[in-house]
């Protein structure tokens, strides 16, 4: 069997990937670097010549002279990280990646956890939808007999009655058509939401990254400032906003219960 | 294939298994499992009687195109249709899928009438 038919929009994905409609971005020199240029730091001497190729030297590119080159370099870029201070920076980044990390868990956590929450709201309001229209269905087909029974004359009915039985039995006809309606609506909330699907699999795209940077800013720490990666200043504390992983913590309350118990236990 | 054929609806979000086991109830197919990658639903296909299988491409464990190519290497498996439902709208994936011997290609979001559409039409193909 050979596949034929495919659903692509890409113009859908378009955003998602965050396109800048064709702009270069500028080159943006770090707001460090600009703030120390008149500073001592500005003093840094950058050993060597970085941009000078093997055709600068006239020397043949042999593999140890690129990885004496690339050593040079290494020891040039941890030299001017230190003396520049982003060694420490560097040392804040890693810390916050992990938080960072926890926080785009918890975004797809609780907005999975909302999706199955409208989801399951849509399988009772169904359910109601559907109890209502066999009802109705029953009761139409019983005024059906009722209304025929009255139209034969014969002062079965008055006229008031008689126009109260054909009401009736319109709207219960009716109320099949508008069944379907309110189904449709319903098949178009839970359809929306697959936003859960759509956005978790970028935030677990974003996770791995964040873990990767994670793992090379600490290796590059290590081979640059292991002392300062040992005695890093804590962060200045901050307003945390959500607890998006209260595991192994005690500084946290976990519910309303946690908090109401510590309200009690200050005495209010 | 019985009159309702029986579906294998493969994700690794749960609220997406769940929307497409709700759609095909709408559509009148009732009748359908869930497994959470590629690797549980090669061993649920292999276990019991399954007759469309739904997919997504990226999931852990096993991806779509790795059960995609399990299910056309095995003999017992190999004539089961395989519909992608997926967020992935590459060019090359999609090639990759239909080279690969997928039956049908959604790509994410998608609505009800791109499924039923999409079904019907492979089921019509494959009996």
């Amino acid at each position: 069997m050979q596949p034929t038919e495919t659903s692509v929009a890409p113009a859908l994905h378009c955003d998602a990937i965050g396109s800048d409609h064709g702009t270069a971005p500028k080159p943006k020199t770090p707001r460090k670097a600009r703030r120390r240029k008149a500073g001592p730091a500005a003093d840094v001497t950058v050993h060597g010549d970085t941009c000078a190729g093997p055709a600068a030297t006239q020397e043949p590119a042999t593999s140890e002279s690129i990885y004496q080159r690339i050593g040079h370099l290494t020891r040039t870029l941890h030299d001017a990280l230190r003396e520049l201070g982003y060694d420490r920076e560097l040392m804040g980044t890693r810390q916050q990646l992990p938080d960072a990390r926890d926080r785009l868990a918890y975004i797809a956590r609780v907005t999975g956890e909302a999706a199955e929450k409208v989801l399951n709201a849509v399988d009772r309001a169904r359910d109601v939808q559907q109890a209502l229209t066999r009802q109705a269905a029953d009761l139409h087909r019983r005024w059906k007999a009722v209304e025929a029974f009255t139209a034969g004359g014969c002062g079965r009915a008055t006229p008031a009655g008689q126009a109260l039985v054909e009401e009736t039995c319109r709207f219960f006809a009716d109320v099949e058509a508008q069944s379907d309606r309110a189904n449709t609506i319903l098949t178009d909330i839970m359809l929306a939401q697959d936003f859960h699907d759509l956005t978790g699999q970028v935030i677990r795209k974003v996770v791995a990254l964040a873990q990767t940077m994670e793992e090379q800013l600490v290796k590059l720490l290590v081979d640059t400032a292991p002392e300062a990666a040992a005695a890093a200043p804590a962060a200045a504390p901050a307003l945390e906003g959500p607890v998006v992983n209260p595991a192994g913590r005690d500084d946290v309350a976990r519910d309303q219960a946690d908090v109401d118990a510590l309200l009690a236990s200050l005495g209010f | 294939m019985g009159a309702q054929p029986r579906f294998l609806i493969v994700d690794d979000f749960s609220t997406m298994r769940r929307i497409v086991r709700n759609l095909l109830k709408e559509i009148g197919f009732a009748d359908a499992e869930e497994a959470e990658d590629g690797a549980v639903a090669l061993n649920m296909l292999r276990s019991g009687k399954f007759d469309f299988v739904v997919s997504d491409i990226n999931m852990p464990n096993m991806n779509g195109f790795d059960l995609l190519k399990n299910i056309r290497a095995d003999e017992k498996l190999k004539s089961i249709p395989v519909l992608m439902v997926t967020a992935e709208a590459k060019k090359d994936d999609i090639v990759a899928a239909a080279q690969g011997g997928a039956s049908g290609y959604i790509v994410k979001p998608f609505t009800k009438a791109t499924l039923e559409e999409k079904v019907q039409k492979i089921l019509q193909k494959s009996q």
